[in-house]
């Protein structure tokens, strides 16, 4: 017998991929195997945001007891976003906790997923650093998203020149590329402190 | 397949009357029955919460059995579940 969740998402993917409003929404869904419990989303970031010109890939995991528990997702793209983690991509997101209901859908997590991008909720952070510095430091906060939007997301709006030259700085010394660029975007681009932190 | 003739209304297909058509936890329409079920009418009936949202009873039962606070809730306004008695 098939099982509500797989019934589900077979109806909800039907749904999805013939939407157009997801199309113009910059959403996608996509299956990775044919019992519909691994599935690929994408969201575009939104405009008029950090995040804009990005795209975003997803991985969607469909519980055996869905849709009475929330599906499981984290971001696959890095991104600097305080509801984010930017070591795990794991998301700090109310509907994807207890705030889920039955009636929700994938459309609506990717829906409010990209709403998240739009609107940060610093108060309720995933990622310490980056919510302090929303916070603190907001300036150099949206040029940071902007710039891991460029570099990760694949955005060619908006890059940061000057960052770059410092990540090559750090990545001449022989230090990674990607742990360079988590020092300095946590160290708000100070070259001495990122390096301090990555001798640590 | 048992069906029950509750009223007369002067249209020749049988159809749940619902407020939307198609059940919000399985999304199925509320003329099939809900996941577990194979036949719709008396079998799998439709229950309307106070909030006016309606459900398949089964679907309903088990959002509401299951063991999240968050669970005594409609699915789809998150008012208090409370079954509507006509
Ligand atoms: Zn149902
Ligand atoms: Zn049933
Ligand atoms: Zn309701």
């Amino acid at each position: 017998m098939v099982s509500i969740a797989t019934a589900r998402i077979k109806r909800e993917f039907k749904e999805v991929v013939t939407s157009d409003e997801l199309t113009k929404c910059k959403i996608k869904l996509e299956l990775l195997n044919d019992n519909f419990t691994e599935l690929k989303g994408e969201i575009g970031g939104p405009p008029d945001t950090p995040y804009e010109g990005g795209t975003y890939q997803l991985e969607i995991k469909i519980p055996e007891t869905y849709p009475f528990n929330p599906p499981k997702v984290r971001f696959l793209t890095k991104i600097w976003h305080p509801n984010i983690s930017s070591v795990t991509g794991a998301i700090c997101l109310d509907i994807l906790k207890d705030q889920w209901a039955a009636a929700m859908t994938l459309r609506t997590v990717l829906l409010s997923l990209q709403a998240l991008l739009a609107t940060p909720e610093p108060d309720d952070p995933q990622d310490a650093v980056v919510a302090n510095q929303y916070k603190t430091n907001n300036k150099i906060f949206v040029k940071t998203a902007r710039h891991w939007t460029n570099i990760y997301a694949g955005s060619t709006l908006a890059a940061e020149p000057e960052f770059d030259s410092k990540v090559k700085q750090l990545i001449d010394m022989g230090f990674d590329n990607h742990k360079s660029r988590v020092a300095l975007s946590s160290h708000l681009w100070n070259v001495e402190h990122a390096i301090e932190s990555l001798y640590n | 397949m048992k069906v029950t003739i509750k009223g007369y209304t002067g249209v020749a297909v049988w159809k749940w009357v619902a407020n939307d058509d198609t059940c919000g936890i399985c999304r199925m329409p509320f003329d099939s029955c809900c996941n577990d079920c194979k036949y719709p009418g008396d079998d799998c009936p439709l229950v309307w919460g106070q909030c006016s949202h309606c459900f398949h009873m089964h679907c309903i039962m088990k959002w509401v059995n299951g063991n999240q606070k968050s669970n005594q809730s409609c699915p789809m306004c998150r008012q208090a579940w409370k079954i509507k008695e006509k």
